[in-house]
């Protein structure tokens, strides 16, 4: 089976270059807010420091605080369960529903979900399904995925969400108002909040000391559903925990201001113990993350808090837009998850970089994207993922660039041959991709070591 | 101190003006460079593109060919970066430790090495700084904007010292060009588009010189600069630093 | 045949890497002052008003919130009555919840707000506006201290609120008022 590239999805969404300007922009706007917010806090590489050390300890000792984080949870009367896979999960959710004998479920954001493809699974079970986060919301009811793992619908217009409630909430025809197309979200999910009667969430940090699982939301919708509904599910991956309660501390810093370069979540919710009557349930789940853990130069991708700064910095995610990766995750830390999972699949992923660092440098948990990007490259080589054309190429250039004397004979037939041959020929664009929006060097008479072969050499 | 000249393979063939500048500011500086003849690449285009195994006689090759100096001068910090960072899939011998130690940035070795702060001279122009992510991000020459609003580095050091220049202030002072070695070929859109901003971040901010530290951005920046027919002149530093009248 | 709880556990326990310390976090105090916390808490949509005492608060609240018809509150007799018994469509019909709130967080304009303080675990999110009691003797400068202010853990629910509810999810335009509360005022005495 053939997949698409991640360079042939960017060039499609690179043809409306007004767009690409625009999405660019918004998305470097996120990125100064997060710098503006960074740049205030005096200890903030400090506080990456602990962070990743905390997360390190953590991985180093994650069979030991899952089973203490389990214990406390289920003291606390909260029923735990364990999910290997992303089908395994899914049928703890519905199972939880059914025996519930509920049809109603409130769902907040959560990029597990999305990689577990929970929605699509329960609504063919007859199960309703409402994403509440409002850029969720949106994607949804256009049956899209999430572009950006914090700004869902960072890749729709206003007038994009203005045909899109127009259509599903009706809505007057034309409106663009982001203020009134909230308020008609707002009206709409209300009734859904209130209906509830299951509320899913994801989880931003798992305590294991307490047992507690923390969500941070702006708008509220996780609370909202939460509290309203009898039935509470929690989804976390394994790699969400933290040991104890005042490390949050650290990661509560970090969070906000590396995501949107607010100071912090509007609400950071502890969730202990359920209400009286009710149930609280959290699902843990693996899907290849142990995997990940077994591979030293990639597990350090497993301390990912999930803020978007990479994404927001990223020079290509900015103008090739997170559905441009097609996977669950986008951006820079998406292209270092993704091949763990299906290397076939994301080959292209690890190549959509130009590996200038940057998101290695915002990385609240200091993972070293670019590195592993660099080794991912290897792997896909060595599995034979690479176009034919371009591994035949490299493995020639290898040969060449190791023999001095061939490597002089070719720069110069090559200088020669771009000095000599017609323009149309050398800036033919299906044969030179360089040639698409770049002159090609003009050659010159003389190499470098032309010229230094007739300088005078002083006596040594 | 012995020095030797490592020419990149692309400037070696297409911008010879940038490593007779190189070579002939050295002597400037008092320093008498050798150029050993059997140099051809670092192996950065291989190893970025997946195939560091197919690399690794081209590694060998140059730890061979610069072992047996002091250091090893680059006017390209992408390259530097290569040797210093990935050279580490070698057996670590005195001979590749040593060579991953000394290989070095051109405006490194001037500003830390040779100690020279300041050069004398003049150059009236509006110039525009392109920071190389390698340089700037890998080798730290730079400071970055992800830690700190402070714009500082040791090329934006030595051009501000010379007379009459004026420094352009972008609007994204150290974005990626786009270049990124084979991504300009395999991702030939998004590198194109992102080498426009660039160039657009400084015609818009008035660069009459558009300069830095890494020719292989700028080949990529000039290449874009040529076809849109933009009036600004592209220039590797070490051709601005060793073109001084005082 | 071993459960999933005994393979994910048995897969951790062999793929993890060789321990690494877990670090002591520093104090990293700061301003603590009511003036950062109201600045910050300005710059989120919320805002801080003096109220002279606590005596003050009922008529404080009635003054600043004239049209609020359905108003809840353990701090004073309040036109609602609402405790964790009471059902949603009550819930959903309160203009003003007024609640007292443990400490607030200088540096991001947050406040504590335990289970305890909110009759129902709802009536935060689902009052149409919001109104915190705060003592102001009781702020913090950085959330390591707020952290180490619940010795004993967050309680069954806890919240750190900072703000009214708001979005950015269409264009990056802030909305204020998305789910939860449409504004925030954090009453200071």
């Amino acid at each position: 089976m053939s997949y698409l590239t991640h360079a042939s999805r960017a060039e499609a969404f690179n043809l409306d270059h007004e767009r690409t300007s625009w999405h660019d922009e918004t998305l470097w706007f996120v990125r100064q807010k997060r710098d503006k917010a960074v740049y205030a806090v005096p200890e903030f590489q400090e506080l990456r420091n602990l962070a990743s050390a905390i997360k390190d300890h953590t991985l180093s000792r994650l069979d030991e605080y899952l089973a203490q984080f389990e214990a406390a949870a289920q003291t606390n009367g909260v029923r735990v369960h364990w999910a290997a896979d992303a089908a395994e999960h899914n049928a703890i959710v519905l199972d939880i529903i059914r025996a519930r004998g509920a049809t109603r479920v409130v769902k907040s954001k959560s990029m597990l979900t999305e990689e577990c493809h929970l929605n699509p699974y329960l609504i063919k079970e007859g199960i309703e399904v409402i994403d509440t986060d409002l850029g969720e919301r949106i994607i949804q009811m256009r049956d899209e995925p999430p572009s950006h793992i914090v700004l869902p619908a960072i890749h729709l217009k206003k007038e994009d969400v203005g045909a899109t409630f127009f259509k599903h909430l009706g809505t007057a025809e034309g409106l663009t108002d982001p203020q009134q197309l909230t308020e008609a979200a707002r009206q709409h999910l209300r009734a859904k909040f209130l209906a509830g009667e299951v509320a899913l969430t994801g989880v931003n940090f798992a305590i294991a000391e307490t047992g507690s699982v923390v969500v941070c939301t702006n708008e509220g919708n996780a609370d909202l559903g939460v509290s309203l509904a009898p039935v509470h599910v929690a989804s976390m991956g394994i790699e969400k925990l933290i040991p104890r309660l005042s490390d949050l501390g650290v990661f509560t810093r970090l969070l906000a201001r590396s995501a949107t370069g607010q100071p912090v979540t509007t609400y950071t919710s502890h969730y202990t113990k359920p209400m009286p009557g009710r149930e609280m349930h959290i699902i843990i789940v693996d899907n290849e993350r142990t995997q990940q853990l077994g591979r030293p130069d990639f597990r350090a991708s497993l301390k990912c808090i999930r803020c978007g700064a990479c994404m927001n910095t990223c020079p290509v995610y900015r103008r090739s837009g997170g559905h441009s990766y097609d996977f669950t995750v986008p951006g820079p830390i998406g292209s270092i998850l993704s091949p763990n999972i299906d290397l076939k699949k994301h080959s292209t992923l690890p190549f959509a970089s130009t590996l200038c660092g940057s998101c290695t440098d915002v990385c609240p948990v200091k993972i070293d994207i670019h590195v592993q990007l660099y080794k991912w490259r290897q792997i896909v080589s060595e599995a034979n993922h690479l176009p034919t054309a371009k591994k035949i190429g490299l493995k020639f250039m290898g040969r060449l660039l190791a023999s001095p004397t061939a490597f002089k004979l070719s720069g110069s037939f090559g200088r020669r041959a771009l000095r000599l041959l017609p323009y149309g020929l050398t800036h033919n664009q299906t044969v030179n991709a360089w040639a698409i929006a770049r002159e090609l060097p003009e050659p010159p008479q003389q190499s470098f070591r032309e010229w230094f072969a007739q300088q005078p050499q002083p006596a040594t | 101190m012995k020095v030797a000249l490592f020419v990149p393979c692309y400037v070696d063939q297409f911008y010879p003006q940038v490593g007779i500048a190189t070579y002939q500011l050295l002597g400037k500086l008092g320093v008498q460079a050798a150029f050993p003849a059997a140099q051809t690449c670092c192996g950065q285009p291989l190893a970025n593109s997946g195939c560091e195994r197919e690399a690794l006689p081209i590694y060998k090759h140059f730890v061979d060919t610069f072992q047996d100096y002091d250091y090893t001068v680059v006017p390209s910090g992408s390259c530097v970066y290569h040797v210093q960072k990935h050279f580490d899939k070698l057996e670590q011998t005195p001979a590749v430790q040593h060579v991953r130690a000394t290989t070095i940035d051109l405006i490194d070795f001037i500003t830390n090495i040779l100690e020279i702060k300041e050069l004398p001279g003049s150059y009236p122009h509006k110039v525009g700084l392109h920071l190389s992510c390698h340089g700037q991000r890998g080798l730290h020459q730079a400071n970055e904007s992800e830690m700190t609003p402070v714009r500082d580095g040791q090329l934006r050091r030595l051009l501000a010292g010379l007379g009459g220049i004026e420094l352009t202030e972008l609007d994204r002072n150290d974005e990626c060009c786009g270049f990124g070695g084979t991504f300009c070929v395999s991702e030939a859109a998004i590198s194109g588009r992102m080498g426009h901003d660039r160039v657009q971040d400084h015609v818009r901010n008035g660069t009459q010189v558009l300069t830095g530290g890494d020719m292989s951005c700028l080949m990529h920046l000039q290449g874009i600069v040529r076809r849109q027919k933009l009036p600004l002149q592209v220039l590797h530093a070490a051709e601005i630093l060793n073109g001084l009248t005082s | 045949m071993s459960t999933a709880r005994d393979r994910i556990l048995a897969a951790a326990r062999a793929n993890k890497p060789a321990e690494t310390p877990l670090p002591t976090v520093p104090d990293f105090w700061g301003d603590n002052s009511l003036e950062r916390f109201r600045t910050v808490l300005a710059s989120i949509g919320g805002e801080v008003t003096r109220l002279a005492s606590l005596d003050d608060l009922e008529a404080t609240v009635h003054e600043l919130w004239p049209d609020a018809k359905l108003i809840a509150s353990p701090l004073f007799t309040p036109t609602l009555r609402i405790d964790q018994h009471t059902p949603t469509d009550v819930l959903a019909d309160v203009d003003l919840a007024v609640l007292p709130v443990e400490f607030g967080v200088a540096e991001n304009g947050a406040v504590w707000l335990p289970e305890a303080n909110m009759l129902h675990r709802a009536l935060p999110t689902v009052t149409q506006h919001l109104a915190f009691v705060l003592d102001q003797r009781q702020l913090v400068a950085t959330m390591h201290q707020a952290y180490a202010r619940l010795p004993d853990g967050p309680g069954g629910y806890g919240m750190f609120v900072a703000g009214p509810s708001k979005t950015a999810d269409i264009e990056q335009s802030l909305v204020i008022g998305a789910h939860g509360a449409r504004s925030l005022v954090v009453l200071v005495y």
